[in-house]
């Protein structure tokens, strides 16, 4: 796997990096320079280490540690974890996680391949399109999607039950959201995105060679997609999986808004009970380990499954791709994209800005049911809406810096092997990709919360934690961007005298800037709408949109709700439309 | 009946022309090379045998039924016929038997006659002990035994093979040209063959199509392309020569005003009056320091420069009373320092008269 | 059923405009006025609280800022509970955040008496509260703030008056089946009370037999409006009145039930934390909100008047002529968090 990714760097967001960056320690460039610049590097490698530590590994350890730790006197127990999963209630969370993951992982699976072929392999029409829905699902919050479906799938209000019972005259609704594969279904249609771009950038990268030897040999368009194209990039299919249902053992909002209602218990919701008072962070890092081992196992099965295994186009050569001409099969394709735009999209985002438009969402769409209402109280009358909006911002926007700042230093040192176990940096920096969100925002809250910290409520605390667990996104994009550049191009300006910071300001900087904009772009949206890690770091000033809306949602007054998520929706827009300005139009999707 | 028979056949892409009314006719057990530049339309015409591109005109027939006509295609998957690609295309995440086998599980064979084709072709491709290892751990060659062995075990009725050595080193090369060929020999599998390498093409090939510009310029069997070039084209592109213009007055080739003698003497075809351009390879003449007692065709001629290439040397050289510079091979040990007279010798057999 | 229409609206807002600009001009006494001179010097007054839904509470806040200016409000709205655990978790992490807390589960100020984390002050508005909020602790660690009425509400569209439930056990009857909607005393304050008065007064068996009712659960004890406004269910369980009115003003089809055997009333107090950030501008708030400012501000939107002088809001029964139900506050503290382990084994979430 490591030679895999080092090779095609296209998997610069799966989580063989971590393997990978461990294999680049092994070799270290020795260079005579190296003695020159040993001095100021070395301290630049100790501070980033630092850094890495107290973003990364401090708020692990220290919840690792706390899980023995009996509350108030700080003596070694495993009370904690008699506690945790000393009933048949905490049991049965773990075990809805588990099952929740798998589902909406399988879902996602098989909503994104086809997408993914098609628009990679294929003469499907619509590609365009089909960009557009996967960047738009990507960019909702699975919050307001969750949202979005309880207004469609209610079992008795909802729209499409509402509508099936007036053409068909059945009394039973349609759908149900408010069951276990309703909330399954709605985090899918929020997570599938991720599938798509792995699996999708995985198959740009098989030469149509691969695809001609099987047909030549007999095997049509369907055999060789089932027996060829697809195998090759299992890889990036599982690492999506895995991904999905990490994601989802660790989201708070979905199973908050919809898993109550349903009267399904998650382990996040259950975490939720843990600080109930009096406030056991003890027991709920207990509760929380086993997602970490959960994490460590899936990432070991993986590692087993692959491999001797080779995948995705190890020649490189010959990489021509031709289109798989489908014929009438690809208007099924379409419909598929199409459904999926529906579903995804569509109509969560027209019953949401019904609602936010409406004096009561039951009433539907009628003239005297408009009203500005909604925006107005949440922008003139409400006063935390404006501020949160403000906290935000400028979270996404600070975190977004630290995170590409600190992320290009280390890929640099890893990128170009220039410190001894470089590749230890590399670790630390991809670790959170693969770290449950709530279980980090534990980890920090356990950490830094408290003395001798007392970071809680404050904006730094947000901010470091959001520093973090976007961390990787803004590696994968710092390091591709490095990678692109050969070091020949920093060495062709050094050895006309230019040093080695003089060089990288006047070649590499300009060279790699759309691409760090286009990370830090991402990292910004990603952070915008964060929910899970947040929930449990917020204080009365440092409530951002995400958690505002959460609170909202508590009332049940749908209608403030959507407009506060059409709010955020049209900042999370601009930040998009900006980006696809400077950056391009698939920056948010590249994986390069 | 031939095996193969391509007529007309014709790929445009709107205005551009890459394949131009090809006509090519193999036998059953031929093994016929399409040679030619980059670009010259040998990969298109070989996709359009293979059924991965459709032709705008002519047709493919493989045994008297036709295979592609403009708007009647029959599938890659439907042709029984199996191609190497110029990546291999082995899959990676397939272990070698997997590869192999792959074709053979599609015709639903018994597990068992797969099992034993399998080891078979094996065997042949000696990689037997490899089976079961995945080609990230095989080298160059080996993962191109396996293409071999992939494409061979399915029994096709013509085999395609897309410039199968570009990507080994040259040693490699060398020893997969003959493994090709011996495979070939053994199997007789009726084959077409597409390279820019003429050597590999001379080497594997029972006859050579010259392709140009989207045309065949000249099929013929290896050693008679060399001698025999009948274009200018061709004369340039197989093997160096020296192309030369003469003229034919009554009879006799005069080269820039020097007599050859008659066309008859020469060993030549009765030649037309008036302009003619001739080819003379290298190898088609030797250097003297003293005049040859017999009889034949030599010119005096002075040594203008030479370069040692290892294997031979290069000279230039000058025949008194003209303005030609010809260039002439010689073995490492003919050394002649350079602004020596010399004598050359030429081998009428080996001129040829190019269209 | 009540409804008011628009120019009855406009009249009530006119009203209330008018009193509250009278409110926020009329002199200051002078407690209050030495408060805010320190309260200036602070700033900020930060709000947890779970007592007003949404909408009244950030009227509160703006009348709280438009009366003293240059002391900002920060609302932080939530449920009870959740205001309760952000408490919690500000004192885990031993951090003063908050500087006056509200939370309709009195359960809560004993057990933060108890602990001795709460500051003690009494305002000297206190003293104009109506008789039975005069006094909620004799110590003054808390004041009253906020009388909440709950009781059940009905979809007037899918079940008529007739046959709506009419008491708190109607609504274990089978016919009720996937009609009914409440909201979680994991979350709302209010409807811990509501679920350890109605196991007190029908015994342990009550909340079994309810959930064989699938009553669809949310967190709030507002959230159940919403589901009747939907149309999701029929029929509220332990719904606050205010929030009820407030929907039905705006023109959905909505009634209230008061149960034949009273209603849950929680008549709430808020409390100054000890390790308040800004102590003079809380101490200012809690004259505000035993004072007619708050009573004004939320009247409006159809919650109880805290004051004699303010009227109480249209289309609620006057408190006289109502029976209130309610556990005290020292069987809240411990039978509240009993009451949700229950819940939880009971409803699985």
């Amino acid at each position: 796997m490591c030679r895999r990714s080092a090779r095609s760097g296209a998997n610069s967001l799966a989580f063989e990096d971590i393997g990978m960056s461990q294999g680049g320690a092994a070799a270290p460039a020795l260079r005579p320079s190296r003695f020159r610049l040993l001095e100021p590097a070395m301290l630049l490698w100790v501070a980033l280490i630092a850094a890495l530590l107290v973003l990364v590994a401090a708020p692990l350890v220290k919840m690792l540690l706390i899980s023995f730790e009996m509350q108030e006197t700080g003596e070694f127990t495993f009370q904690n974890y008699l506690t945790a999963y000393g009933r048949a209630r905490y049991l049965d969370a773990l075990r809805n996680s588990l099952l929740l993951g798998l589902l909406s992982a399988t879902i996602s699976t098989v909503i994104a391949v086809p997408m993914a072929w098609a628009v990679s392999r294929t003469d499907m029409p619509g590609k365009g399109f089909t960009w557009a829905v996967v960047l738009a699902a990507f960019v909702m919050p699975p919050y307001l999607g969750a949202i979005g479906w309880i207004l469609l799938a209610g079992p008795n209000s909802g729209w499409i039950n509402v509508v099936w019972r007036a053409v068909t005259g059945a009394t039973e609704p349609l759908v149900n959201i408010y069951t276990f594969t309703g909330m399954a279904f709605v985090i899918a249609m929020h997570s599938f995105p991720l599938v798509f771009i792995f699996v999708k950038s995985a198959l740009d990268l098989i030469s149509s060679e691969m695809e001609d030897a099987a047909n030549i040999l007999g095997a049509g368009t369907w055999v060789t997609m089932r027996k060829v194209t697809l195998p090759l990039v299992w890889p990036s299919i599982l690492g999506g999986f895995i991904l999905i249902f990490l994601e989802t053992i660790a989201l708070f909002g979905t199973p908050a808004i919809i898993g109550i209602p349903a009267r399904i218990n998650v382990v996040t919701t259950q975490l939720w009970q843990f600080f109930e008072d009096p406030v056991r962070v003890e027991v709920a890092a207990a509760f929380a380990i086993p997602l970490l081992l959960i994490t460590i196992a899936l990432i070991a099965v993986q590692k087993l499954m692959l491999n001797r295994k080779g995948f995705v186009s190890q020649t490189g050569k010959g990489g021509e791709r031709r289109e798989v001409k489908l014929g009438p099969w690809r208007w099924v394709l379409l419909g598929w994209c199409v459904s999926v735009a529906l579903l995804s999209v569509g109509k969560p985002l027209i019953v949401l800005l019904q609602a936010s438009f409406a004096k009561a969402w039951g009433r539907g769409f009628s003239l005297d049911n408009l009203t500005l209402r909604n925006y107005r109280f949440l922008l003139f009358e409400h006063d935390q809406a404006p501020q949160a909006v403000w906290n935000t911002l400028w979270f996404s926007a600070a975190s977004a810096t630290m995170a590409i700042i600190l992320a290009l230093l280390v890929a640099y040192i890893v990128v170009r092997k220039l410190m001894r176990f470089a590749g230890a940096l590399g670790f630390l920096a991809m670790a959170p990709f693969v770290i449950p969100g709530i279980v980090l925002a534990i980890g920090f809250y356990a950490a830094y919360a408290g003395p001798p910290m007392s970071l809680y409520g404050s904006a730094l605390l947000l901010i470091l934690a959001f520093t973090a667990r976007f961390l990787p996104i803004a590696y994968a994009s710092s390091q591709a961007a490095i990678r692109a550049v050969h070091p020949e191009m920093e060495e062709a300006a050094r050895i006309l005298g230019s040093g080695r910071l003089h060089a990288i300001r006047k070649i590499t900087a300009p060279l790699i800037k759309s691409s760090l904009l286009g990370g830090w772009l991402v990292v910004f949206i990603v952070a915008s709408r964060e929910l899970s890690a947040a929930i449990f770091l917020v204080g009365p000033r440092t409530r951002t949109m995400s958690v505002l809306l959460y609170d909202l949602t508590e009332q049940g007054n749908f209608e403030v709700v959507s407009a506060f998520g059409g709010i955020l929706l049209f900042i999370t827009m601009v930040i998009v439309g900006i980006g696809m300005k400077l950056v391009g139009r698939d920056f948010m999707l590249r994986r390069e | 009946m031939p095996r193969l028979v391509l007529s007309g056949l014709t790929k445009a892409y709107g205005k551009l022309t890459v394949v131009d009314r090809v006509d090519l006719s193999l036998e059953e057990g031929e093994f016929v090379s399409l040679l030619g530049p980059s670009g010259c339309g040998k990969t298109t015409t070989l996709r359009m045998i293979a059924g991965f591109v459709d032709p705008t005109g002519g047709s493919i027939q493989v045994d008297g039924s036709v295979l592609s006509a403009p708007g009647a295609v029959v599938p890659p998957e439907r042709r029984g016929m199996s191609m190497i690609f110029q990546s291999y295309a082995i899959w990676p995440n397939m272990t070698v038997a997997e590869n192999v086998a792959f074709g053979l599980k599609l015709r639903n064979l018994s597990s068992e006659d797969v099992r034993s084709r399998v080891r078979e072709i094996l065997d042949v491709v000696k990689l037997e002990n490899l089976a079961h290892r995945y080609p990230a751990e095989l080298s160059g060659g080996q993962q191109q035994r396996v293409a071999l062995a992939r494409a061979i075990v399915v029994k096709p009725s013509v085999l395609l093979l897309d410039e199968p050595l570009s990507n080994l080193d040259a040693n490699l090369r060398e020893e997969m040209r003959f493994e090709i060929r011996r495979l070939h020999d053994e199997f007789r599998i009726t084959t077409v063959y597409v390279t820019h390498d003429q050597g590999e093409a001379m080497a594997t090939s029972d006859r050579i199509a010259v392709m140009n510009a989207g045309r065949i310029e000249q099929i013929d069997a290896p050693h008679l392309l060399y001698t025999r070039p009948r274009t200018r084209f061709v004369a340039g592109f197989v093997g160096r020569t020296n192309l030369l213009e003469a003229q034919v007055e009554a009879g006799i080739l005069l080269l820039d005003g020097v007599s050859l003698g008659s066309a008859g003497q020469a060993g030549l075809p009765a030649l037309p009056h008036g302009e003619v351009l001739i080819s003379l390879r290298p190898q088609a003449m030797t250097i003297h320091e003293a005049a040859p007692t017999d009889a034949g065709l030599v010119l005096e001629a002075t040594i203008l420069g030479r370069t040692y290439l290892g294997e031979a040397w290069d000279y230039v050289v000058q025949p008194l009373g003209t303005g030609l510079k010809l260039r002439a091979a010689a073995q490492p040990l003919e050394a002649h320092d350079v602004g020596r007279r010399v004598w050359l010798r030429i081998d009428p057999r080996q001129l040829a008269v190019v269209a | 059923m009540f409804l008011i229409d628009r120019r009855q609206m406009l009249t009530l807002a006119a009203w209330s405009a008018a009193t509250t600009k009278a409110w926020a001009q009329s002199p200051m006494h002078p407690q209050e006025r030495a408060l805010y001179e320190a309260a200036k010097r602070e700033g900020e007054v930060t709000w947890y609280t779970g007592q007003y839904s949404a909408e009244p509470s950030e009227a509160a806040g703006r009348a709280f800022t438009a009366r003293y200016p240059g002391v900002r409000c920060n609302v932080v709205r939530t449920t009870s509970q959740v205001a309760f655990q952000r408490l919690s978790q500000d004192a885990r992490a031993g951090v003063g955040q908050c500087d006056v807390f509200s939370s309709t589960n009195g359960g809560h100020y004993i057990q933060l008496k108890r602990q001795n984390r709460l500051m003690q002050f009494r305002p000297v508005n206190a003293d104009g509260l109506l008789p039975i909020l005069r006094v909620s602790d004799p110590d003054n660690y808390f004041q009253s703030s906020f009388i909440g009425i709950y009781l059940m509400a009905h979809n007037t569209r899918l079940v008529s008056e007739t046959e709506a439930p009419k008491s708190w056990t109607d609504i274990l009857d089978a016919r009720w089946k996937d009609k009914l909607a409440v909201g979680h005393p994991g979350f709302s304050g209010a409807i811990g009370l509501w679920a350890l008065q109605m196991r007190r007064m029908f015994g342990p068996d009550y909340l079994v037999r309810f959930e064989r009712n699938k009553p669809q659960v949310g967190r709030s004890s507002i959230d159940p409006v919403t589901m009747m406004t939907a149309g999701e269910r029929a029929v509220g369980v332990a719904v606050p009145s205010a929030t009820t009115l407030t929907s039905i003003s705006r023109g959905n089809p909505l009634r209230l039930i008061y149960p034949t055997e009273g209603v849950i009333a929680a008549l709430s107090p808020s409390a100054i934390p000890n390790n308040a950030p800004h102590p003079n501008a809380a101490k200012l708030f809690m004259e505000f909100t035993t004072g007619p400012g708050l009573s004004t501000a939320v009247r409006t939107l159809f919650n109880e008047s805290l004051r004699p002088e303010v009227p109480p809001p249209d289309g609620s029964r006057p408190l006289d002529q109502v029976t209130m139900l309610a556990p005290s506050m020292e069987e809240a503290e411990r039978g509240v968090p009993e009451v949700r382990e229950v819940w939880r084994e009971l409803f699985g979430v």
